[in-house]
Parts: C-alpha cells; sequence; structure tokens
C-alpha cells in the first residue's frame, strides 16, 4: 500500500530501507542514528517517530518508546492533512503491542477508520486490532462494514466466524446462530458461495442449531461439490444423519467409508452405534479436555430387543467378515479388531460367551501379535475374561508362540507381546519371588541375545526389545516393593542405565529413570535426565510433570528456577502472540480454526500447571531472599505484596481448569504425581487402577493452589505486623495500631486453619497441645509444614495482637514464639533422626526437612528480623521508664530466645549434612553395589539375577556379531560407574542444601550480634 | 485399527509428544499454528482405535514458487504403531488434499541421507524420485536428499473469489505472522 500513497508514510522508501536492515540486523545503534536523520528531515512524520519508538522499544527502552510514540498518536490526529496510511499505523501498532498497549493501536486504527471510512486497508487494520483484543462484537461490525463496502464472500465469514466466537467463547447467545443463518442465506440467493470452509461454515451453523435436515440438503445440493475430498462429505453426512436420528440411511454411509477405508475406527464406532441407534459417540466429543481421549470405553448397553440386537450384530459381522476377506493381504487391523469389539458388546449385552471371545483374540494374535501395539489393543477385551479363561487364552497363545516359525524380529516381538500379557493379565503376582527374579533375568538375557538383531541400524532408530528392559525393569521394582528389599531398585536402575549406555535417546528409559532417582532423592540426577529429553515449547505443559512437583521440594534452587522460568515465558510468549496468528487463519479462510484456536488458547490460561508454576515462582523468590528482610521485601513489593495471589485463592474453587499434562507415560507405580504406591505397604496389584484418579487428582491441585496462594500475602502481613508492635505508637496495654493489618491476618490465618480442616480455635488447641507433647505430632497429619507454616503466621498476628493466651495466664504475646520454635525444633530434629541419606531411603522426609528449613523456618526468621529492625533499630538505645520498657526488655528476651534456638536448629541440620557429605564416595558404592550381587553363588535368592545376567552376558557378545558401535558402548558398561554416579548425585543434593542452610546460619548470627547489643 | 483425520488445534499436544518420541527434530509451536491455521486440509493424524494420537503428517503448500506444489515438513508414526502402513496411509491422505483442494503439480520432502527406512519408504512405497542433494540442511550438518513425487494435477476446482485470483499459492499481500518475528509485518510492507 505504500505505493498506493506513493511514499512510505510521505517519506521516500529508499531513506526508510537502510533503517528496516538495520533493525532486522539487531544493529539498533545503527538504526538509531538513521532515524534521529530522518527525523531532522521530517520532525512531524509520524511514520519516522514511529520507527524511532520501534528501535527505541527494541533497545530496552519501553518508556521512551511508549512517550514517542504517543507524540505520533497525537501529531496523526492534529494534522488533518496528514495521511493515515496502514504502513504508520501498522508500525506503531506493533511497537503497541510489544508495549502491552493494543488499546491505542485500536484507537489509532479507529481514528484513521473514522477518517477514511471507506478504505478497505484501514479496516483490514482495524479488524486486526480487534481478533488481537479478541473483541468479537467489534470484529463482526468491522466485517460487516467491509462485506457492505465491497460485497465480498470472505469478509462476510469474517463476521460470521466473529459471530460464533462470541457464541462459544463469549458470552453471545445462541440467537446470534440465527442472525448468521440469515445473512449467509441472503449472500447465497444474490452470490452464491465459493469458498469450501464458507460451505463447512454454513453447515457448522446450520448443526449448532439442530438443524440437520436442512445441513443435508445444503450437502447434497449444489454447494455439495465445493468439498472435493469425498470421504470427507461422507463423513460430514454419516454424521448429519446419525444425529438427526435416521440411524439406518447413517449405517449406509458408514458402511460406505468404511469400504473404502477399513481400517476406519471412529468410523466403525459409529457404523455400530447406528445399527444400535447409541448416540453416546456423538455425545463425549465434546469434552475432550484429556489429551488422549478414550474411545471405545463409552457405549450405553443396547435398548433393542434380543432378536434385534442379535440380527444386528450378526450383520455387522457379517459385514466385517466381508471386509476381512478383501483386506487379508495388508496389515490391516481395524476388521480384526471389529470382529473383536462386536463381540465384546455381545459379551457385555450378556449373548456373547467366553470362548468366542478367545478365539477372535487369538485369531487377532497370530496375525499382529509380533506387534508393540498388541497388548495394549487387545487390553479391553481380555478385561472382559474371567480369571481361568484369561489364563485359558494365555496358554493357547504360548503354545501357538512355538509352533511358528519366523524371522528373529518377528519372534522377539511375540515372546515381548507374551510378557507384556502376563503383566496385563495380573497372574505374575501369585508367582513365588524366585521365579519373578528369573522372568526379569530372562528378559534382559533376551535383550541381550537380540542386540545382533539392531547390528545396522542408525543410532537414532529403536532398536529390536527396547521395551524388555522396561518391562524388568517395572518388574524389578515390583519385587522391591513387595520384598522391601533395596536391591531389587538398584537393579532397576541399573537395567535402564545398562539400556542408555547402548542406546542414548531412548526416551522411555529416561523417564522411568527420572522417576526412580526421584524416589531415591537423588534429584540431581533425574534433573540430568529429565534435561536430556530436551523438553521444550509446548512439551512443557504436557511433560514437565514428571519432574515439577519434586524439584519444587527440592533444594535445587537454581535449576528449579529455570525449568519455572522457560515453562511460564513459553506460555506468556505464546498468550501474547497467539492473537496475532489468529488473523493467519482469517487470512486463509480457515474458520473454522479461527474458533479453535481461540478454544485452545483459553484452554492453556486454564492450565493448571500454568497457575501453580505462578505461584510457585513466587514462592520460590521468597524462599530465595529469605535471609535478608529487605531483599524480601523487594520480591513482596514486585508481587504487588501477593494481593492477586489471595484472589486467586478465592477464585480457585469456582475455575474452571484444564489439565494438559500427558500422564501415559508415567510408570505404573505412580501414575499421577502425587499418588506414588512405593511409599504405602505392598497391596499386591501390580497393575494399579489408572481411572479416578483424575477426579481426585483435580481437587488435590485445587486444594494445594488455594492454601499456596496464600502464602505470599501472610509472609507481607507478618512483616508489616512484626514491624508494627512497638513503634512510638505503642499503647500501654501493649497492642499496636494497625487494625486493617491484624484483621486481614486473622482473616486469613482463619482460612488457613480451615483448609487443615480445623477451626482457628481448634487449630491453636493442637499447636499448644502438640508443642507440649499432650498431643502426639501425627496430629498435624501429612501436613506437618502447612500445621508450621500456621504457627509462624499466628506468632505473627498474635506479636502485635496479644490476643491469645497460653494457659499459665502468660499473655504478653511473646508466648506463641517459644510454641514455634518448638515445633520446628522437634520437627527438624525428627526428621534428621529418620532420614539417612546414605540409605537412600529418605526421599520424603528429606523433602520435608528441606521445606521446613526453607518455609515456615525461614518465614519465622524473616518475622523476627521485622520485629527487631522496628522495635530496636540500631543505634537507639532503650528507652527507660515504666511499662514501655518492662514490656520491651520482655519482648527482647523472647526475639533472643527464638533466634538462638533457630540458630541452633539450622546448625544442627548444618552438622548432619556434613557428616554425610563427608563420608567416602567408596562406601556409598559399595553399599549400592553390594546390594545387587550375589555372594552366595547363583542360587542364594535375592536381588542380583538380572544383574548376573548383565555381569555374565554382556562380555560373551561379540563385535562382529552387535556391530562397531554398540560392542564399543557394551564395553563401556560399567556398573561400579553408574553406582559412583549415584553417589556423586546424592552428594550434590546434599550439598545445595547445605549452602542454603550456611547461609541461613550467617544470617541468623547477624540477628543474634544485632540483638546483643541491646 | 486407526482412524486417519484431519487435525484439530488440540491434537497439537499429542503431535508435539508424538514428535519426542520419534524424531531428534522438534520443531516451535508457532511453526505447527502456522501450518495449521494456513492449510489445515494438509495436516492429517492418525488416531488408535484407543484415542491415542500415533502417528501425523505435517505439510504445507509452496508459496514462493510460480509452480503450485506442496511439500511435507514433517511425518511421524510412533514405533508401536510401525509396519501397519499408517505412514503411507497418512502421505496419501495429505498429497490427496494437495491435489484435489489445491491442485499441486507436485510435492516435495526433505530426508536425511542417512535414513534408510524413510528413503525406502518414500522411494519403494510412494513413488518419490530424488530431485536434488542438499548440503548440511540439517543442524547437525547432515545433508538432505530433496525429493519430488510428480502429482496427478488434477484439475483446480478451488473456486477462488475474484479478488484472490493468484491461484493456489499466490503469496499473500501481506506476509506476517509466519515468520518468526512480527517485525517483518511492517518491513514486508515496504516492498509490497
Amino acid at each position: 500500500m505504500a505505493t498506493k500513497f506513493g511514499l512510505a508514510g510521505g517519506i521516500p522508501e529508499r531513506r526508510v530501507r537502510p533503517i528496516w536492515d538495520a533493525i532486522d540486523s539487531r544493529q539498533y545503534k545503527n538504526a538509531l542514528k538513521l532515524s534521529t536523520s530522518l527525523l531532522s528531515k521530517y520532525p512531524n512524520s509520524p511514520y519516522a517517530l514511529a520507527l524511532k519508538a520501534l528501535i527505541l522499544e527494541r533497545m530496552g527502552k519501553p518508556d521512551e518508546a511508549l512517550s514517542i510514540c504517543l507524540n505520533a498518536k497525537d501529531l496523526l490526529y492534529k494534522n488533518d492533512s496528514l495521511l493515515m496510511d496502514d504502513l504508520t499505523l501498522s508500525t506503531l501498532q506493533i511497537v503497541f503491542q510489544r508495549l502491552d498497549r493494543l488499546d491505542l493501536a485500536t484507537s489509532c486504527y479507529e481514528y484513521a477508520c473514522g477518517k477514511f471510512p471507506n478504505n478497505l486497508e484501514l479496516m483490514m487494520g482495524l479488524f486486526n486490532c480487534y481478533v488481537r483484543e479478541y473483541s468479537f462484537v467489534k470484529q463482526q461490525q468491522t466485517a460487516i462494514r467491509m462485506y457492505k463496502l465491497v460485497g465480498e464472500e470472505r469478509f462476510l465469514l469474517w463476521a460470521i466466524c466473529s459471530i460464533q466466537l462470541q457464541v462459544f467463547c463469549g458470552n453471545g447467545g445462541e440467537k446470534l446462530l440465527v442472525l448468521a443463518e440469515g445473512l449467509i442465506k441472503k449472500h447465497i440467493g444474490s452470490h452464491s458461495l465459493h469458498e469450501p470452509e464458507a460451505l463447512i461454515v454454513y453447515l457448522s451453523i446450520l448443526e449448532q442449531q439442530a438443524k440437520y435436515g436442512d445441513a443435508l440438503e445444503v450437502l447434497s445440493g449444489k454447494l455439495g461439490s465445493l468439498l472435493m475430498i469425498d470421504i470427507d462429505k461422507l463423513r460430514i453426512q454419516g454424521r448429519l444423519l446419525a444425529r438427526s436420528g435416521d440411524y439406518t440411511s447413517a449405517a449406509d454411509i458408514y458402511q460406505q467409508i468404511l469400504e473404502i477405508s477399513p481400517d476406519d475406527w471412529e468410523c466403525f464406532l459409529h457404523y455400530l452405534g447406528c445399527l444400535l441407534e447409541d448416540d453416546s459417540s456423538w455425545n463425549h466429543e465434546a469434552d475432550s479436555d484429556s489429551i488422549h481421549r478414550p474411545k471405545h470405553v463409552d457405549f450405553k448397553v443396547s435398548h433393542l430387543t434380543d432378536d434385534k440386537f442379535e440380527s444386528c450384530m450378526s450383520n455387522a459381522l457379517a459385514f466385517v467378515q466381508r471386509l476381512l476377506v478383501d483386506t487379508t493381504d495388508d496389515p490391516v487391523r481395524g476388521p480384526y479388531l471389529a470382529a473383536l469389539e462386536i463381540k465384546r458388546r455381545k459379551h457385555v449385552y450378556g449373548t456373547g460367551s467366553d470362548d468366542e471371545l478367545v478365539e477372535a483374540l487369538l485369531k487377532y494374535y497370530l496375525k499382529f501379535g509380533h506387534l508393540a501395539c498388541f497388548s495394549s489393543d487387545i487390553e479391553s477385551f481380555v478385561q472382559q475374561l474371567t480369571p481361568d479363561k484369561k489364563t485359558e487364552f494365555m496358554d493357547k497363545i504360548v503354545k501357538s508362540c512355538d509352533s511358528v516359525t519366523a524371522t528373529g524380529t518377528k519372534v522377539l516381538g511375540q515372546s515381548i507381546t507374551i510378557f507384556k500379557l502376563r503383566e496385563l493379565i495380573g497372574n505374575l503376582l501369585n508367582l513365588p519371588v524366585v521365579e519373578l527374579e528369573n522372568l526379569a533375568a530372562e528378559m534382559v538375557e533376551m535383550f541381550c541375545k537380540n542386540l545382533p538383531l539392531s547390528k545396522d541400524l542408525d543410532p537414532q532408530e529403536n532398536m529390536h526389545g527396547e521395551e524388555l528392559l522396561c518391562l524388568a525393569s517395572s518388574l524389578l521394582v515390583q519385587l522391591f516393593w513387595r520384598t522391601g528389599n533395596f536391591g531389587y531398585f538398584v537393579e532397576a536402575i541399573m537395567v535402564l542405565e545398562f539400556g542408555l549406555t547402548i542406546r542414548r535417546y531412548v526416551w522411555q528409559y529416561k523417564i522411568l529413570l527420572v522417576h526412580l532417582y526421584s524416589h531415591l532423592g537423588v534429584l540431581s540426577l533425574a534433573y540430568e535426565w529429565y534435561k536430556s529429553l530436551d523438553v521444550k515449547n509446548i512439551l512443557t505443559e504436557t511433560v514437565s510433570h514428571h519432574i515439577l512437583p519434586q524439584m519444587l521440594v527440592s533444594p535445587l534452587w537454581e535449576d528449579l528456577r529455570s525449568l519455572l522460568k522457560d515453562y511460564l515465558r513459553f506460555m506468556d510468549d505464546h498468550f501474547r502472540e497467539s492473537a496475532d496468528l489468529t488473523f493467519l487463519a482469517y487470512r486463509h479462510r480457515n474458520y473454522s480454526k479461527v474458533i479453535e484456536f481461540v478454544q485452545f488458547k483459553e484452554r492453556l490460561q486454564r492450565s493448571d500447571q500454568y497457575l501453580v508454576a505462578k505461584v510457585e515462582t513466587s514462592i520460590l523468590q521468597l524462599k530465595q531472599k529469605a535471609d535478608s528482610i529487605e531483599e524480601e521485601e523487594r520480591v513482596l513489593e514486585d508481587l504487588k505484596c501477593g494481593g492477586h495471589f489471595v484472589e486467586l485463592s478465592n477464585e480457585i474453587g469456582s475455575k474452571s481448569l484444564s489439565f494438559n499434562e500427558d500422564l501415559s507415560l508415567r510408570p505404573w507405580w505412580t501414575p499421577t504425581s502425587e499418588k506414588n504406591y512405593l511409599l504405602g505397604p505392598f497391596e499386591g496389584i501390580a497393575y494399579c487402577p489408572k481411572e479416578d484418579l483424575a477426579k481426585e487428582r483435580e481437587e488435590r491441585v485445587r486444594r494445594m493452589i488455594e492454601k499456596k496462594s496464600l502464602l505470599p500475602r501472610l509472609i507481607y502481613l507478618s512483616i508489616q505486623s512484626a514491624s508494627a508492635l512497638n513503634k512510638d505508637n505503642i499503647e500501654m496495654n501493649g497492642s499496636s495500631s494497625d487494625p486493617n493489618i491484624s484483621k486481614e491476618l486473622k482473616y486469613l490465618l482463619e482460612r488457613y486453619a480451615k483448609m487443615l480442616g480445623s477451626t482457628f480455635s481448634d487449630a491453636v488447641d493442637v499447636l499448644m497441645r502438640v508443642s507440649t507433647d499432650q498431643k502426639s505430632s501425627q496430629a498435624f497429619g501429612s501436613d506437618t509444614v502447612d500445621w508450621l507454616h500456621f504457627a509462624v503466621f499466628l506468632n505473627a498476628w498474635n506479636l502485635s495482637s496479644h490476643e491469645l493466651s497460653l494457659p499459665d495466664g502468660n499473655n504478653s504475646g511473646h508466648s506463641i514464639i517459644h510454641v514455634v520454635d518448638t515445633l520446628l525444633i522437634k520437627h527438624v530434629s525428627e526428621k534428621i533422626k529418620i532420614s539417612d541419606p546414605l540409605k537412600f531411603t529418605g526421599g520424603q522426609d528429606f523433602s520435608t526437612l528441606v521445606l521446613l528449613v526453607t518455609e515456615p523456618l525461614a518465614w519465622h526468621s524473616i518475622i523476627l528480623q521485622s520485629c527487631v529492625r522496628s522495635s530496636f533499630p540500631s543505634g537507639k538505645k532503650k528507652k527507660k521508664g515504666g511499662a514501655t520498657e518492662h514490656h520491651s526488655s520482655q519482648l527482647l528476651n523472647a526475639l533472643r530466645d527464638s533466634t538462638h534456638s533457630l540458630h541452633d536448629v539450622v546448625e544442627e541440620v548444618t552438622k548432619w549434612l556434613r557428616k554425610h557429605i563427608n563420608t567416602p564416595e567408596e562406601s556409598h558404592v559399595e553399599m549400592l553395589v553390594s546390594s545387587i550381587r550375589r555372594n552366595g553363588g547363583e542360587h542364594a535368592g535375592g536381588p542380583g539375577a538380572v544383574f548376573q545376567v548383565l555381569e555374565n552376558v554382556v562380555p560373551s557378545l561379540d563385535a562382529s556379531e552387535v556391530g562397531g558401535r554398540i560392542s564399543r558402548s557394551l564395553k563401556s558398561w560399567s556398573a561400579v560407574d553408574i553406582a559412583r554416579k549415584v553417589a556423586k548425585g546424592n552428594s550434590a543434593v546434599l550439598s545445595q542444601f547445605l549452602q542454603i542452610c550456611m547461609s541461613k546460619v550467617k544470617s541468623l548470627q547477624a540477628l543474634k550480634q544485632q540483638i546483643a547489643q541491646f | 485399527m486407526v482412524c486417519i483425520r484431519k487435525a484439530t488445534i488440540d491434537d497439537l499436544l499429542a503431535m508435539q509428544a508424538c514428535n519426542l518420541l520419534c524424531l531428534p527434530e522438534n520443531y516451535q509451536m508457532k511453526y505447527y499454528f502456522y501450518h495449521i491455521l494456513s492449510w489445515p486440509q494438509l495436516l492429517y493424524v492418525a488416531e488408535d482405535y484407543n484415542g491415542r494420537i500415533v502417528g501425523y503428517v505435517l505439510a504445507k503448500m509452496e508459496e514462493e514458487t510460480n509452480e503450485c506444489h506442496g511439500h511435507i515438513t514433517s511425518l511421524a508414526v510412533l514405533r508401536t504403531h510401525r509396519k501397519l502402513g499408517l505412514a503411507t496411509k497418512l502421505m496419501s491422505a495429505a498429497q490427496t488434499a494437495m491435489e484435489q483442494v489445491f491442485g499441486a503439480e507436485y510435492v516435495s520432502l526433505h530426508v536425511r541421507k542417512s535414513n534408510r527406512a524413510a528413503f525406502h519408504l518414500y522411494t519403494e512405497t510412494l513413488g518419490y524420485k530424488i530431485h536434488d542433494i542438499e548440503a548440511k540442511y540439517y543442524a547437525d550438518g547432515e545433508d538432505a536428499y530433496d525429493m519430488r513425487k510428480q502429482l496427478k494435477g488434477k484439475q483446480y476446482h478451488h473456486h477462488h473469489h475474484h479478488h484472490h485470483a493468484g491461484g493456489c499459492c499466490a503469496p499473500e499481500p501481506k506476509s506476517l505472522e509466519a515468520k518468526p518475528e512480527s517485525k517483518s509485518e511492517a518491513k514486508s510492507s515496504t516492498k509490497a
């Protein structure tokens, strides 16, 4: 459009181009120089100003950029003779957008469009502004104006699409769809439709109003020819027919589709649904909030009569048999699984037999048993069988396997399938321990012996039999759970590390190791493997759950910080930039994608993990700065004193959250980050149920966010409360004078108590009793850290309000300090006693210890600092005289005692950490290695069977058999090296914690000295 | 049993996970969006019978040249679902759409020289021919084969609007979001 106006923003292009080139090559200084000289020639050109603003923004000077932009805007508005070209406006728009001032960009375009009402270019710019702001109504109005101006179909569809957005993503009522339908109909009357997407939009509007018959009519009419791909048309037709209730015709259509594409499962389900007049497959499509939507579970038990049901089923079976004959030569699973599904339905209905199902499963096995997808394919069918029939099926499969003469990879595939089926059917648990050990050893041996099959593979390619090591590792974890023998756990790690020595790209191994190391408490190694997965972009949303929850309770603050930062940056960038992308869909006339895209953005905005990450980022900052009250206050200032988070906490209960984590790759023993079966007693189910966890999880996440988002505000109020207590305004009765702070703090404490399942006064009572040993600390349940939070903030509140008194009648307000001190000493020492990082069994206790020191203890020390700072400012001597002095010396004593006590507790932790860090590495290594070495020879039992296979088989593999690459990696394998790595990793985690503690000791030392001056 | 269907935007979550399991490459999300918002007709996923996405093809129409042609950007099938002909089905679906929706004359793609399995699929099963070799095409320095397959060049039925006479892949007057930074937006306007 520059040419349209003759000049680029009224300036010859040759003068502007070098500036753009400089910006593009990031030579901002040079660009600025050029732009200054341009401005000297065109001092009042909005375009020249906009360019300068753009450069300044890029140079990180947002304030200057904004003021120049505003200047340019004023010039645009003031000078009537100036041209309003899109180039100037779009340059301004870019700067405004980067400054987060979309509103200013929009108002520029609005002004321009008002001045040149018939300029299509400017109107498109304005439409784009509204798209960026998600102003659906204004989008619609602008598009209609464009449509009226030039009568183009696309502008009409922009308007229609904006209407649909109001209905689906805004608060527009469904009545708007009638308006949309009317607009399209009118246009068709005069111009017909020319775009396939226009037809799709029209059909969707009819369908959304349940006008299925009208939609079918349109589809079969002249407009239907806009859809170029026949099968697409058939799918729409089938859906419309089924939704209109014409199941017979719909079934015919689906039959046609299946003849063209016999592997189409969704279509088959629809086909079956139509035969059985069951509409459930249409209804669950709306709720697709999980990453993988389950497809086969939902169906209604048929309401048809027995005869009708039987005849439907036999018709379906006959059709499927025909498909089977047609596809015998293809690797098409469809008809086989379809036959199985028909038998399953009959089974559920009560007219099928186990034998029929077993027979069909066997048929399927003979054709596809060697494939990696086999066992997950048949899972839902096998679950229909009685335990006896399951075993019978297993036996039949094992027998049929023997009779097959096939290639190496196929035999291997079938053997793996059999291992997987044994796990699936669940009869492994009845086996004696020694047989399970042998089974695991057999798997690993099979993996090793089949390495020659992978001789010529590229390192990037998956090797044959990779699953075997996952299976073996899983079995070893089961043995660990069952026997409590740590050696099995070490073996489970070794097997996977061995696999990664051979090929370092195996995702599954890495994820399993992330979890195994996390359970062990060696988080540094877990994080290392996680990093090697190179998780980026949207995967940070779906995959972070493997590591993030553990990191949140670890002392690896820097790693956690970068994890959170990368994730939030990705999400925030997406939210900022996604609106720009929306316009891409408008331009390419892909209207249905506009709606999907806006909905997708909303889905990400509702992400539970996004909220968690935001809250946790602020808590991490507070933890990192907790040794200095000044720095802590700066963090709080940046967090706007925690007010936003309180709002979040208030809203979370009613907020609709989306859970986008892909949990499918987690190991069986920790199906969600909240569950870890290994922490509980052996329950005898290796196949732990994954269902029902989703709801439970959602509740937990909500509660967690609700609780945690109060922390920043509680800390802020506590600092305020503690600093207000001994100012000049102190009253004789000792109560200080900021009632609002005190009131709000009390209110939040009441809420906090409620979240702990208690009332405020009961909670106080529990604290008192636990601190005086009248009650065991079991009263805190698994919420020790939260209870201590409550105690710490309660003290801060009471320091100034003096409302609570101890049973002994001491109501000086300082008594709760003592309670806090006692509780902290008690729980920290307790954790030190039971968690022994040398034995690697302290993952859980260790993280609680870390939390105790870095959260409640840290907040308490901040509160002490606040008291000391305001009550005894350095340089000021004590005032003499009366009650105030008495009060102040009492307070001083309380603060002194508490500081000493905190100092001693952290010292104790430091000593404990030093002791473990200074233990010679070799003793860790020896402990690990000896746990998997069978000293009593081969038949000794216990862990070590798998390890023995590695020790025996690996050296026997020859380079000529397995190829140079694999042979080299095998030579580099050393279990001792892995053990050393684990020991080092463990010590790294302890050292990080030691550093944190040392810094705390230092800060408490300083506080002690400060108090000693008085 | 799978369903080869057009990708929705929600599928991107699972598609990326798929990518992680199969390929060392991992595209920026913006790049996926660029594809799906511009040519949604060319993106297909293989959804397995239990609802899992087990493969996908990502393709686009080439905007730069006069000859209207498609380009396969990425193809992935989970290891657990190999040897079922899914890659072929995904490719055929994308190629058909290129042909029938956009009237593409040919389709191109790049493949690592070392990737024998893929090369075999493209040449033997799908009928691609080596057109050229691109030296150091991949980030790790490996060369790529530039491969092409002639399409039937079916008559282009797509009734484009009078306003938009440039054919299927004519560059739009203003190329914006496809580029990594929005600065290109105003810049390219100066060239327009």
